[in-house]
């Protein structure tokens, strides 16, 4: 047990210092007429010599004496005297030592408090600290959510307006076309008959031949084929952009990708300025649940990317598309030989509204777009590019169970 | 814990509770009821409007059997909120706690946020709470606000620490609140301290000792 308790046991040592303890020793021994000793509890002489034969006094604070005044010149009643005075001094003094000792221990018991408190404190504000941290990230997160969201819901906007268009385009141009076919044959038809005509003649064949008639109806029959084969083309493109469109059918449904990437390609190849190849090498995959009018958006996205790509190039070149299946993903890569894109470039290639044209010739969204429609799909794009060797696209879709 | 050498044992005992429930005025009239062998004065550290700053203290012994002096050494802690610094100090190293509650309904509060004070203080002091002789004296009764007997009991009947009501201003149950903390005393250091083994106290020797019966 520590010597600084306040609740210990105090000695006459603890309680008066030795030159207190003369001061008060020389006081008593005149008082006492001239001799005096003063023992502590244990009988071992503080102050002054015990005289054989002395009379003494105990002083008891609690229970046991502290101090016991010897004195041989004094009578009982002086020495009881003496013993009355020392016990007032001893008692002053024990109140004063107990009470700064509680008052140092109560003080250190308030540090420890107060410390306990000071790290209480800062571990709640290192955790509001976090939290405000987290919190911080996860508003930046909600909100490049929300920005995506809205950029998706833009381009779904868009492509239900074009693909709207593109339907009633197309049936627009469907009834002239069908009337215009269904002339032409008849035309043909005529024209058959009208040749018939110059077995007939025989008298004003010369006639006849002046006309050129022959020419005539041999170009005629030229003619007509080529605006048939004219009107094929125009019925083609009419329906790869219904197809592409896909107004019918903007809701999930059970699709070949490869379907998409042809329906696609078909729409990009009609664009194809010349000295521009385009390669298709699919191997068969399995359906899967898609948005396919999206995914046709985003395969398009891309492939207009690489024309372009090739055409900056001011070189002749191929663009390869090729898709494969393995037990867990569907993979589709779009390969070009056009510029390519530096590091920087790459970088930045799927931020929204990022684009290296200038204005009026592109608004950044194709990559960004194609992004978000992969991304929904539960697919992943990547990039890879080397300036002046050209772009890989690679778009991986786990593949269905 | 006990202080021990070859001529004496002395234990602490500590009242415990919050402001004014009557701590100080327990060790008064202890002071006054109580005829052991030994009996000091009860010394009154400072106080200010009659509210206990720092503690008192009520010494008690007698001399067992075998010549070893047994002493106790009642304190009061002070019981305002703001000393808990000094409250916690004063229960440092205490054998034994009487926690002193104010029985009127209006304090029931402060009754049991002092108490939770005295767990939390007995962890931070390094006592053993869970073996701790404790009583809980209930003070007061003789006040109309008081709360019934009863309904004490109800609450406080199946908690491991025993009941007491007393008037400490009238000196009812002091005598056998000090009775019951000194017999739990008994219980948790008669082996450790060797009691009835080699200094041939049995349990009711031990209590009749401090209180000063024949």
């Amino acid at each position: 047990m520590s010597d600084a308790n306040f609740d210990r046991e105090w000695q006459l040592g603890d309680l008066l210092d030795p030159a207190q303890l003369a001061r008060v020793g020389g006081a008593l021994t005149t008082l006492l007429g001239g001799d005096c000793a003063i023992a502590d509890g244990n009988g071992n002489a503080r102050f002054g010599r015990i005289a054989p034969g002395a009379r003494h006094r105990a002083v008891a604070l609690e229970l046991e004496p502290v101090a016991v005044v010897h004195s041989a010149s004094a009578d009982d009643r002086q020495l009881a005297a003496a013993g009355e005075l020392l016990h007032g001094i001893l008692r002053t003094q024990v109140r004063y030592h107990m009470a700064s000792a509680l008052h140092l221990e109560a003080v250190a018991e308030d540090f420890e408090s107060l410390k306990r408190k000071h790290a209480h404190l800062q571990a709640s504000e290192a955790r509001y600290r976090q939290l405000a941290a987290e919190l911080d990230a996860r508003v930046k997160a909600q909100v490049a959510q929300l920005e995506e969201r809205q950029q998706m819901l833009y381009e779904a906007e868009k492509l239900a307006s074009v693909g709207q268009l593109a339907a009633g385009m197309a049936h627009e141009i469907n009834n002239p076309l069908g009337f215009v076919r269904s002339n032409l044959s008849s035309f043909q038809r005529y024209l058959t008959q009208f040749s018939s005509l110059r077995e007939r003649l025989t008298k004003d064949l010369p006639a006849w031949q002046a006309l050129d008639l022959d020419f005539l109806i041999e170009d005629g029959r030229e003619l007509l084929h080529e605006s048939d084969q004219g009107l094929e083309r125009i019925a083609r493109i009419v329906g790869d952009l219904k197809a592409f469109s896909n107004v019918d059918r903007a809701s999930e449904a059970f699709t070949d990708i490869n379907e998409c990437i042809r329906q696609a390609a078909a729409v990009i190849e009609a664009q194809l300025p010349p000295g521009i190849g385009l390669q298709l090498d699919l191997l068969p995959m399995p359906s899967m649940v898609c948005l396919p009018g999206h995914l046709k958006q985003a395969l398009f996205n891309i492939l207009r990317n690489a024309v372009q790509a090739v055409s900056d190039s001011g070189k002749p070149g191929t663009i390869k598309v090729s898709s494969q299946a393995t037990a867990d993903t569907l993979s589709i890569r779009i390969q070009d030989t056009g510029v390519g894109m530096r590091a920087d470039q790459l970088e930045h290639a799927f931020e929204p509204f990022y684009t290296t044209r200038g204005v009026g010739r592109g608004a950044g969204l194709g990559l960004s777009t194609a992004r978000s429609i992969v991304l929904a799909h539960s697919g992943t794009i990547s990039l890879s590019s080397r300036p002046d060797a050209g772009t890989t696209v690679t778009i991986d879709f786990p593949a269905p169970p | 814990m006990p202080e021990l050498d070859d001529k004496r044992l002395s234990f602490k005992l500590v009242y415990y509770g919050p402001a004014q429930s009557g701590k100080t005025t327990n060790l008064l009239r202890l002071h006054d009821l109580l005829a052991p062998e030994l009996k000091g004065e009860v010394m009154t550290m400072e106080t200010q409007d009659d509210r206990t700053l720092f503690f008192d203290l009520l010494p008690l012994g007698f001399r067992a059997p075998s010549g070893l002096l047994i002493k106790c050494r009642l304190f009061t802690v002070p019981g305002q909120v703001a000393h808990d610094g000094t409250r916690k100090a004063v229960l440092s190293r205490a054998d034994g706690v009487a926690f002193i509650a104010d029985n009127q309904r209006d304090q029931e509060t402060n009754n049991a946020e002092s108490f939770r004070s005295l767990t939390e203080n007995c962890a931070r002091v390094g006592i053993d709470f869970e073996r701790l002789p404790l009583l809980v004296q209930f003070n007061k009764c003789d006040l109309p606000s008081a709360v019934p007997e009863a309904e004490i009991l109800g609450r406080w009947g199946n908690t491991p620490w025993p009941v007491h009501f007393a008037s400490a201003l009238h000196g009812r149950g002091v005598r056998e609140t000090f009775a019951t903390l000194l017999s739990l005393l008994y219980h948790r250091q008669n082996a450790a301290c060797g009691l009835a083994e080699q200094h041939g106290l049995s349990e009711a020797a031990f209590v009749a000792g401090l209180l000063g019966q024949p």
